[in-house]
């Protein structure tokens, strides 16, 4: 290369910088558990994993097919279906349907799954009920077995399909009404212009809440097991504790990888081909249409039946339990757990934060693209069913304690087991939550505020505390807001990684669950859909300022 | 090795260029310029020509390729050294202002005096806002002011560590006409208060001419022409410096032995050292022009358009030359002038010799 063409001033700012090289640190702390999985996935396996790869891969791959085939599919129905009704239509109650639809997002799956399993249950309230008043029996369970595969998928999508709604009718709300106007004014009914307008139109807004809802999915641990389901995830956890395999878990945490890539490189082509949107036209609101008589009734029914599966049954049974085995749980061990849970998820959210504050300042002052694609690997996380991080987290950190048990002054394992170990894997999982709500933060200040600072002889550590921090104090509260939420509520990851005899709320709960005792976890899963509900409510004050 | 008399420039700029990545051509090429202590320099341009470019290198927000800065004398960028824009010693005044929203007007002028003892910065900061006529206002915080005190403010900041260089991008942009000449003035005589250096970048002449002892016009990352404003604007090089200053004719012309022979006759003009019979081209501004009767050396014209514009009248005067051809040459009457029947007669002053332009 000419030595004039040679642009040393860049690369002096990135040789021996240490944003550049935290930001690096990071990004290979988020990729070590790919690497550790990648370089054991194509390791040849032992007795145990041919066992596993010839008896239990093919139904981990055909139930996790289904559950993602079946989920996608059901969330698409409730969620677009639900979207373009709040959106065109004026009918009794859309304005508590507006944002109530998503309500759902405080409940974790697991908690919906057990919750559902114990209202059908023979001893539940309402089967009791039922059964005693109108003589209605239907066997072990009321009306059907929800503990099967369709039962799994109607848990998950009621959990997940408002990831697609809320994608889809902030897509509505964006898109100017003039192009249902003309479709409208082509003579094209409603129901013509939904599937030939809206449904094209929104295409891309459908992928991405539907590859959300499905990376949930693949990531989903407590449900599956719950529900008797074998899955990728599931079979992890019986290659770690069952088989004590540590190189089967790898492997099949590359095997669900895989899963994961597709699905990411799917949304991405969908993403890239498709840019529609109505620009240059002059946009003005939809003008929802009244639908009265029978249409509004069934549009009202329509929304109301996720909600009610999703949220308020779940809600009120888990309410009912709570009243009655209350002064059995809530006792001294309980606040002290309460404590212990709230304490890690605090801990690991201000981790997290002071992370993405360090990430999303890197972008912004070296914007250049190695930092840009250091930014990118290090919200992959997200992505990684929590699981594959647990086990790809673990597996070096053995490797290196059982190093370090051979030096004379170690004599237990030092990560391993620790919160240590906990809270770095919650950093790889949740990184991106807590990056995408500050650097949203951070696009809204002019970068020439930096620059105005640095030219009066700030350093960057100084423009960052100054300047950039005390402006950003929003973005931070809800970073990491939403951050403790996930980790409150957090389950494979939390099982796999805790330390010994260490539980939190959720792990409490579902394990009351696993034990058949659903009235006993309910204590513990309200407070987790309670704690849920703030970020939810905080969003929904959002919605509603966002439309007067 | 340099005398001890003559003035050692604040700013020397070296043959720097800048392509950005994914980009062919250089933002800027091969730009050299010094300024001197105590000067208000202009960078001249359309937007995208560069000049934002190569005023966020001298702040340091951006990294030449190649070429060197030095600022006092000391090697900011180049040869491998490249110094941290907190470490160079130059203010900025952002177009946006860029004040801190979160903190008051005598927090933001203060802002960058944190080295000094406490007792100083007060000092210093109650003797910037007077100089800058912000009294009054600085408990105020930057939604309460208006654009021109936003402006002052933004200025009144960068002068407070009294920075060795003080830049400006677009200053006035951001205001309506009105305020806008009277902060052009008003800034000039801050920075010249206050012994800085400044260089500004620019798009309108107007705050060149008012304002800057030197200007640099660049196109597309290359200086065209450095010198004084009367110098760009009497003596453009070529065409596109002659047209950026104003309304021009374009004549061609051929070299006598008494000056120029043009379409409009003979112009008077000596000294240009060119060779006999050499076709040239020619600007001449309207203004070098009038309407008279006719005496000696002045061409018969028609007028074929007249605008007033205020001070003067800009006529377009159609005359025929010698290949028969029409051309218009613009003109600048005083207002009150009336031609007969749209015929008069036009004249060069001979007071500003002709610009022989390069293209």
């Amino acid at each position: 290369m000419p030595l004039h063409k040679f642009n040393f001033g860049s690369f002096r700012r990135y040789t021996g910088n240490r944003w550049v090289i935290w930001t690096i640190v990071l990004s290979l702390m988020v990729a070590l558990p790919l690497i550790t999985i990648a370089a054991e996935m194509f390791s040849r396996g032992d007795a145990v994993w041919h066992h596993i790869l010839h008896e239990l891969v093919p139904s981990y791959a055909t139930n996790t097919l289904w559950l993602l085939f079946g989920v996608g599919m059901l969330t698409i129905t409730l969620g677009v279906g639900a979207a373009w009704l709040v959106s065109m239509f004026q009918f009794p109650g859309r304005n508590i349907f507006r944002w109530a639809l998503i309500m759902p997002i405080a409940i974790p799956a697991y908690i919906n799954g057990f919750t559902w399993a114990g209202m059908l249950d023979y001893t539940s309230p309402l089967y009791t009920f039922l059964r005693n008043q109108f003589g209605i029996d239907t066997g072990t369970y009321l009306f059907f077995d929800i503990m099967s595969l369709p039962g799994a998928i109607f848990i998950l999508s009621i959990s997940f399909y408002p990831y697609v709604y809320l994608i889809t009718r902030a897509y509505f709300q964006t898109q100017s009404a003039n192009l249902f106007e003309i479709s409208a004014s082509l003579g094209y009914g409603p129901w013509r212009t939904f599937f030939r307008t809206a449904l094209p139109l929104a295409r891309p807004a459908i992928v991405a809440g539907v590859s959300l809802a499905l990376m949930e999915v693949l990531n989903d641990y407590g449900v599956a097991s719950y529900y008797g389901v074998d899955t990728f995830t599931t079979g992890i956890f019986t290659a770690w504790f069952a088989f004590g395999d540590t190189s089967a878990a790898l492997k099949l945490s590359g095997y669900l990888m895989v899963f994961v890539f597709v699905l990411i490189f799917a949304e991405r082509t969908q993403r890239g081909q498709m840019r529609y949107s109505a620009q240059g036209i002059r946009k003005h609101g939809l003008t929802p249409k009244r639908l009265s008589g029978t249409g509004g009734i069934l549009a009202g029914i329509f929304c109301s039946l996720p909600l009610l599966a999703g949220f308020i049954l779940p809600a009120i049974m888990l309410i009912w339990w709570s009243t009655q085995t209350f002064s059995l749980i809530v006792d001294a061990g309980f606040w002290s757990l309460l404590r212990n849970s709230f304490f890690l998820a605090g801990t690991a959210s201000l981790v997290v934060v002071a992370a993405a504050i360090l990430l999303a300042y890197t972008v912004r002052a070296y914007s250049g693209r190695f930092v840009k694609i250091l930014a990118r690997i290090t919200t992959l996380g997200y992505a990684i069913p929590g699981a594959v991080v647990a086990v790809g987290v673990l597996i070096p950190f053995l490797w290196l304690d059982n190093r370090l048990i051979q030096l004379p002054w170690v004599n237990t394992l030092l990560i391993t087991g620790t919160w240590l170990a906990l809270i770095y894997a919650y950093l790889v999982r949740f990184m991106a939550v807590g990056y995408n709500s500050i650097d949203s933060g951070m696009e809204k200040i002019p970068e020439s505020l930096d620059e105005a600072a640095r030219s009066l002889g700030m350093t960057h550590g100084k423009v960052l505390r100054k300047v950039n921090l005390p402006l950003l104090t929003g973005a931070t509260l809800s970073a990491f807001l939403l951050t403790f939420i996930d980790v409150l509520k957090e389950l494979p990851l939390t099982l796999i990684l805790r330390p010994f005899n260490f539980d939190t709320l959720a792990i409490r709960a579902f394990e009351f669950a696993t034990d058949e005792r659903v009235a006993e976890a309910a204590p513990y899963a309200l407070v987790i859909v309670l704690t849920g509900m703030v970020p939810v409510l905080l969003l929904n004050k959002y919605i509603g300022g966002e439309t007067s | 090795m340099i005398t001890q008399e003559q003035p050692k420039p604040v700013l020397q700029i070296s043959r720097v260029t800048k392509t950005f990545p994914g980009s062919c051509d250089p933002a800027v090429n091969d730009f050299s310029l010094d300024v001197e202590e105590g000067e208000i320099v202009a960078l001249l341009g359309e937007s995208g020509c560069g000049k934002t470019t190569m005023l966020r290198m001298i702040a340091g927000f951006e990294t030449p390729g190649s070429g060197s800065i030095r600022i006092r004398g000391r090697l900011v960028v180049g040869d491998r050294a490249f110094v941290e824009p907190e470490r160079r010693g130059v203010g900025i005044v952002f177009q946006d202002y860029a004040l801190f929203p979160h903190k008051t007007v005598t927090e933001n002028i203060c802002f960058g005096l944190f080295r000094y003892p406490h007792r100083e910065q007060k000092a210093k900061t109650a003797e910037i806002i007077r100089l800058t006529g912000l009294a009054g206002l600085g408990k105020r915080y930057p939604h309460q002011l208006s654009g021109g005190q936003k402006q002052r403010v933004a200025l009144a900041r960068a002068l407070a560590p009294e920075p060795r260089l003080i830049l400006l991008d677009e200053p006035f942009s951001n205001l309506d006409s009105l305020k806008k000449a009277q902060m052009r003035e008003e800034i000039a005589s801050i920075i010249k208060k206050t012994k800085s250096t400044g260089i500004f970048v620019t798009h309108d002449t107007k705050d060149v001419l008012a304002i800057a002892d030197k200007v640099a016009i660049m196109k597309n990352g290359i200086i065209l022409q450095t010198g004084t404003p009367d110098k760009l604007y009497n003596y453009p090089v070529n065409q596109y410096v002659a047209r950026f200053f104003g309304k021009t004719n374009v004549l061609h012309a051929e070299v006598t032995a008494d000056g120029f022979q043009t379409p409009v006759g003979l112009i008077r003009a000596n000294g240009y050292r060119l060779p006999l019979g050499q076709k040239v081209l020619l600007s001449v501004r309207p203004e070098q022009f009038e309407v008279s009767g006719c005496h000696e050396n002045c061409l018969p014209a028609t007028v074929t358009r007249e605008n007033f514009l205020g001070e003067y009248k800009e006529l377009a005067c159609r005359i025929e030359n010698e290949s028969g051809k029409e051309l218009d040459i613009l003109v600048h009457a005083p207002p009150g002038q009336i031609c007969d029947d749209q015929r008069c007669h036009i004249r060069h002053k001979g007071d500003v010799p002709p610009s022989v332009l390069n293209d």
